[in-house]
Parts: C-alpha cells; sequence; structure tokens
C-alpha cells in the first residue's frame, strides 16, 4: 500500500495517521430510490484492479476526510484532495 | 483550570529521582500552559487567521485549515481569554489541564525526534515556526519548531506518561535530561 500520503493541508505523512474508509465511487441515492438502488449503494462494492478511489480520514493530523486516488497494483498515489473541496464542485 | 488537575502535574512522579542540571539535549515540561483549542467558523478562516496572529502573548499553532491551537507558557488566561473573545467568527475552549506541553531542544533534538515521528524535520521542509498535527510516539499531538534545534509538542494529558517515556528512552544515548520548566 502507499506509505506516504501528501496531504493537500499537511504535506507529505506516513498512512498510519490515517484511516480509510472505503471505496469514494459509489453515489448516493435519493431517499425515494428503489430498495434496489439502495441495497447496492449499501452492500455492492466493486473489487476493481488498478486506479481506486477512497475515503481517507487524516485522523492524527488535520483530522479532515481526503479522497484518495491511488493505484492498488503500482501503488502510486495519483491525487489527494480535501473531501469538502469536492463535494462543493472544486476541481477533481 | 480545575484546581486537582493542576495542583499536581500528571508527569510529576517522572520528575522525581536524581536532581540534575540540563544537559545540552533536554526535555523541559510545562508546569501550567494556557492552551486553547481555537475554531474559526465556515467562511471565516482566513480572518480569524489573520486576527489570530495578532493577539498578543500567546503562540498561534496550526491544526487543520480552519483549527488552532493557541499556547501561553504562562498561564495569563484571562487577557488572552479577552483577546480571543474579540475575534468575530471564532469559537474557541482552554483545554490547559487536558494537554502536557513539552519543550525537548538540543543539538540532537531531530535524532532524537526520528525515533518516534514520521514526518520529515529537516529545516528546509519544517522551517521555523511552522507546526502540525501528527502522530508522535504513536500519539496524535501537535509538534512546532520554534527555534532551529528547539521544538514544542502538545500531547493529550492521558497519554502525556507513555510520550514522556518514550522521549526519554529516545533520548537516553544523548544524555537527554529532563525537568520541570522554570
Amino acid at each position: 500500500m502507499a506509505s506516504l500520503i501528501t496531504c493537500p493541508h499537511c504535506g507529505r505523512r506516513p498512512k498510519e495517521e490515517f484511516s480509510i474508509r472505503g471505496d469514494a465511487v459509489p453515489e448516493r441515492p435519493t431517499p425515494v430510490a428503489s430498495e434496489e438502488a439502495w441495497h447496492a449503494y449499501v452492500y455492492l462494492r466493486e473489487n476493481p484492479r488498478g486506479t481506486i478511489r477512497e475515503y481517507w480520514h487524516h485522523a492524527a493530523g488535520c483530522r479532515r476526510w481526503l479522497v484518495v486516488e491511488r493505484d492498488n497494483v503500482t501503488h502510486e498515489v495519483y491525487a489527494v484532495t480535501d473531501a469538502r473541496d469536492l463535494a462543493k464542485g472544486g476541481a477533481a | 483550570m480545575s484546581l486537582s488537575f493542576t495542583h499536581r502535574h500528571v508527569l510529576e512522579d517522572r520528575m522525581s529521582g536524581y536532581e540534575l542540571s540540563p544537559n545540552a539535549n533536554h526535555l523541559a515540561v510545562a508546569r501550567r500552559p494556557a492552551i486553547f483549542s481555537v475554531l474559526a467558523h465556515a467562511g471565516r478562516e482566513a480572518a480569524v487567521a489573520d486576527a489570530l496572529s495578532a493577539v498578543e502573548n500567546i503562540s498561534v499553532r496550526t491544526v487543520s485549515p480552519s483549527d488552532w491551537l493557541a499556547v501561553a507558557h504562562v498561564a495569563e488566561a484571562e487577557s488572552i481569554v479577552d483577546s480571543l473573545a474579540a475575534i468575530e467568527g471564532l469559537s474557541f475552549v482552554e483545554q490547559g489541564d487536558g494537554q502536557v506541553l513539552m519543550t525537548i531542544s538540543g543539538p540532537d533534538v531531530r535524532t532524537i525526534l526520528a525515533k518516534c515521528l514520521a514526518v520529515d524535520l529537516h529545516p528546509d521542509v519544517f522551517v521555523e515556526g511552522q507546526s502540525g498535527s501528527m502522530m508522535i510516539c504513536r500519539v496524535a499531538g501537535n509538534l512546532a519548531r520554534v527555534a532551529t534545534d528547539t521544538f514544542e509538542i502538545v500531547v493529550p494529558r492521558s497519554y502525556a506518561g507513555y510520550v514522556f517515556d518514550e522521549l526519554r528512552e529516545a533520548g537516553r544515548e544523548f544524555a537527554m535530561t529532563r525537568g520541570f520548566a522554570a
């Protein structure tokens, strides 16, 4: 796994400072969406090989949620973005 | 600050024993620091950061873009409370009894800290005056460079004994001394 993550607020930090919540790709369905859509959102996950996007929490640093785009084969980290900026429509 | 917490410092037992004069490498623990946790309201981050830098008698430590620690070695809490309360868009709370402030200094300080810190402390990367929250001896704390060879550490009170023991062990080969700050 990528061992150094460049946090946009704190700089280069070891992965031990972070906790990983999981896949950042699924979109939350609307409250009135079908049961199938909600089941898929809550339980079903792809397990892709290559580039993945995940939510990482910088628990021991700035305590912000980050979206980390990385490769699970080469361990390369492509981008680290504050999840709030992404949610507010910032540059991905 | 509650009296029972300040009456006896959490690291008091670890200090007893040899009465040593400080060596070149020294770990000093502040007895009664005033430490404020400061948060900016949404959208007011830049204005609050500016206003904070103008407050007297405190040094400001970075935690996150909207979150700081205001540290004062000598508790002049009342005047600081007044200054902080005057800043608009800011919430703060005094946490001096819940945090422990230590100063580690000496020519070998970077080698000592490298044993329990995974952050690059080269003076070109972590410059004087810079600070940040990070893992210190596996405890989430705050580290600040106050001079080339002097760092200040803020850790939660309940973990302070462990961090102190780890730092002392790390500093043993450099004959690091420890004591309460005068």
